[in-house]
């Protein structure tokens, strides 16, 4: 093989390796590793960070790494849904996310019906919304956000 | 006899050429027909010193060709690496012979398109990230709660 050849296929997979190592590292960072921004944000989550799975890690600090581009109101709202947001299983997490899509499609009239709904739907009884829950199935269809 | 005969006629004719004939497409074609035999008939009569020259000559120029054909493989190779500087043109072809050159270079444009598309992708999935889920107008309980959903739906 051409000594070039051979040259430039290693500098590409030790690039790639870098980078791979790099990712990993972050996501294995304990939470006196993180940085003072990183813990500044993620300071809902101080008590169970390190009982986080390397996985959730990374979806977090992706979080602080996108909430200095935020206003200071979205950053309120971050800082204050962030707990419960951990504590969903990545299965509610991943619909939420597909839900999110869906929602911002909507135009403003159809969000702010939905706004309006919500907030209607939390003044119901806890017994009420658990009822409802139970009755559903278990699989998230597209009806509701429409 | 024969033979020897239009060889003598060609050489008359050959000799009696002058520059108004030339002009004369016909007769043009006649001489070089004329020079075309004479050549040939002279081919068959060669000396055998003569003919092993020659035979030596050929070799020589073949083995010339085949050597000039090799190293023009080989450049190619080079600017097989390289072809991205052909595009610069004179000066790109100069740095064909530069093998560190012209890999560095590949290096540096591919680091470079890497950073771009990572630039990019982060740019166009920001709006994606969960962290603008959270900040959304809805709490995610909203969008992961199947009973807002069924509630929503009997309403």
């Amino acid at each position: 093989m051409d000594r070039i050849q051979l040259a430039f296929r290693w500098v590409l997979l030790s690039f790639l390796l870098v980078a791979g190592v790099a990712s990993a590292d972050e996501a294995n960072q304990t939470w006196g590793q993180l940085t003072e921004s990183q813990r500044q944000v993620l300071n809902p989550l101080a008590s169970e960070w390190d009982t986080l799975r390397p996985w959730q890690r990374e979806k977090m600090l992706d979080i602080a790494r996108d909430y200095p581009k935020m206003s200071p109101e979205k950053q309120g709202l971050v800082k204050k849904r962030l707990t419960n947001w951990s504590r969903m299983t990545p299965y509610e997490r991943e619909n939420a996310r597909k839900r999110h899509q869906q929602f911002k499609a909507l135009p403003d009239d159809k969000k702010r019906e939905l706004r309006q709904k919500w907030n209607e739907y939390q003044k119901l009884p806890e017994s009420e919304r658990a009822k409802l829950r139970a009755e559903s199935p278990e699989t998230y269809g597209d009806s509701g956000i429409e | 006899m024969n033979m020897h005969k239009d060889n003598m006629t060609n050489t008359k004719n050959t000799n009696l050429i002058d520059d108004s004939v030339i002009s004369d497409p016909v007769m043009e074609e006649q001489i070089a027909r004329g020079i075309s035999d004479l050549l040939n008939n002279r081919a068959q009569h060669l000396k055998p010193e003569l003919e092993q020259r020659l035979s030596a000559a050929r070799n020589a120029a073949v083995n010339h060709l085949a050597e000039q054909q090799a190293q023009y493989s080989t450049a190619n190779q080079v600017a097989g690496h390289g072809h991205v500087l052909r595009w610069f043109g004179h000066a790109g072809q100069n740095f064909e012979q530069h093998r560190v050159a012209s890999t560095a270079l590949i290096v540096v444009v591919m680091l470079l398109t890497f950073f771009a598309v990572q630039q990019f992708g982060s740019t166009h999935n920001l709006e994606n990230s969960d962290a603008f889920l959270l900040a959304s107008d809805l709490p995610p309980e909203a969008y992961a709660d199947k009973g807002f959903d069924a509630w929503i739906e009997s309403n």
